[in-house]
């Protein structure tokens, strides 16, 4: 059958049109593309902020701060023995913080990479309060004190060191 | 002579107009759809950073201190929370005029550290915002305080206290009795004259409903929100309440290996006991705090907070 010219120019126009609206979709697929990129950018980012904010105050949260159990009211204070407690009931706070991870590491005197738990948190190092098993950014950090209550002599006294309190967002990426 | 055979569209004329007035109407589509999304996201990125900026109100050791922070278009903030889980959930969503319209936004922010008191929404550009810590006996949470600044508050007939509170936040929309105007909210901590909010001796009476506090940080909770935000967010505060009581008999156990001497595990019990049962404001009045809280303070070098 022969085609009549008519009817080939509407079989052009059709696969015209066809290609523009293809590639205006396309052209719409790639501009959503990187702006859902620009969206897990920007959460990532605001998580970044929020681990800043947060560690600057989070050792004076009630689950953290020292409060007036050595002495009076400190700034940045941790109370280590309470710390030592909330580990073993942190799945109740795995997202109360909004945090990937938070970890205290001494300073002064180093106590190496040795995780404390119950038993061994005179001769450890690192208290690793919680971490959520996925990618995280590098920690965001401010310097503390991490008081603890010692026994010698019979004696109770107040044992405090130099600290690091790391909070780490989740990289969303 | 007429010509009878009207207007003549060819075939490919028509087909054209067809399928232009299609990829029109797709390409349309397409950006409101998109716009719209953006203005969602636009609200729920808001309503995070907002929440974010309140971290150093929440955690900070403070006393009280005020703050404000401007939204470029008219904003309203809708608080929410819901009792979902261990801490129960603070819920932020925002609302932003957009060509004279509200943006309708469905996305939850969610918060389980923050308390958050204020009116179902408020709405404005610019926002004060307060914080008090909330002592239970022991230190609680910061609690925060959010109010539009086109809104004034009128204290009348206050004790030396509140004034001096008052006058030490120097927010310009919290305002003393001598400068009251009318369309303010009249305040009264007397009961005499007309009031829009009465505050009694553990009572806040607001439009015909009361609701029941304990201590500063609760009454001003109780005068600067609504209802339903203030039940809501003190049932989050118990569950924070019980969650800590239990933490501090945790830690009683463990320093008690070291020779400190515990003696307010069974009180400490009973108020996380007290804490989980409480359902209504009402229910605060009796659990009795002020004795735990004596008992911490003498002892000595094995306090528990």
């Amino acid at each position: 059958m022969v085609m009549k010219k008519g009817q080939l120019k509407i079989q052009q126009m059709a696969f015209m049109l066809m290609a523009v609206t293809l590639f205006f979709v396309l052209v719409a697929m790639i501009v959503l593309v990187l702006r859902f990129s620009g969206l897990k950018e920007s959460a990532t980012l605001i998580e970044e902020e929020n681990a800043l904010l947060l560690v600057a105050k989070l050792a004076n949260s009630p689950e953290f701060s020292c409060g007036g159990s050595f002495g009076t009211t400190r700034i940045n204070c941790v109370d280590a023995d309470k710390v030592i407690m909330l580990k073993e009931r942190i799945d109740k706070y795995s997202r109360f913080w909004g945090v990937g991870s938070i970890e205290i590491r001494k300073i002064f005197p180093d106590g190496g990479d040795v995780l404390c738990d119950k038993i061994n948190y005179d001769k450890c190092g690192v208290i690793e309060v919680f971490s959520k098993d996925v990618n995280l950014l590098p920690p965001a950090s401010n310097f503390i004190i991490l008081c603890k209550k010692e026994i010698s002599g019979g004696d109770i006294y107040d044992k405090c060191e130099l600290a690091r309190f790391l909070v780490s967002s989740e990289d969303k990426r | 002579m007429k010509n009878k055979r009207g207007l003549e569209i060819s075939f490919a004329w028509l087909f054209a107009i067809i399928v232009g007035a299609f990829i029109l109407f797709l390409a349309i589509y397409g950006t409101t759809r998109i716009i719209r999304t953006e203005q969602t996201t636009l609200d729920a990125k808001t309503g995070k950073q907002i929440g974010i900026l309140l971290n150093p109100l929440e955690t900070g050791f403070e006393t009280i201190k005020t703050t404000y922070f401007t939204m470029p278009v008219d904003t309203r903030i809708y608080n929410g929370c819901n009792d979902r889980r261990t801490f129960g959930e603070q819920i932020i969503r925002i609302s932003q005029k957009s060509f004279n319209k509200w943006t309708d936004t469905d996305i939850d922010i969610t918060f389980e550290n923050k308390y958050i008191f204020s009116g179902n929404y408020t709405e404005g550009k610019k926002f004060y915002l307060f914080s008090k810590p909330f002592d239970f006996p022991f230190k609680v949470a910061n609690l925060i305080y959010l109010i539009p600044a086109n809104k004034r508050y009128c204290f009348i007939d206050l004790d030396d206290e509140v004034e001096e509170m008052i006058i030490d936040l120097g927010q310009e929309n919290l305002i003393l009795e001598e400068d009251c105007q009318d369309g303010d909210v009249k305040v009264c901590f007397s009961g005499r004259g007309s009031c829009d909010i009465s505050v009694g001796n553990d009572y806040v009476e607001k439009r015909g409903e009361r609701v029941y506090f304990k201590g500063d940080a609760l009454m001003y909770a109780a005068i600067f929100s609504d209802k339903k935000v203030y039940e809501c967010q003190l049932k989050r505060l118990m569950m924070r309440v019980e969650q800590l009581s239990s933490l501090y008999i945790d830690k009683s156990n463990f320093i008690s290996q070291k020779g400190c001497s515990t003696d307010l595990n069974s009180d400490l019990l009973d108020l996380s006991n007290s804490a989980k049962d409480l359902k209504k404001s009402e229910e605060i009045i009796p659990i009795y705090v002020e004795d735990i809280k004596l008992r911490n303070d003498g002892r000595g070098v094995c306090k528990l907070w």
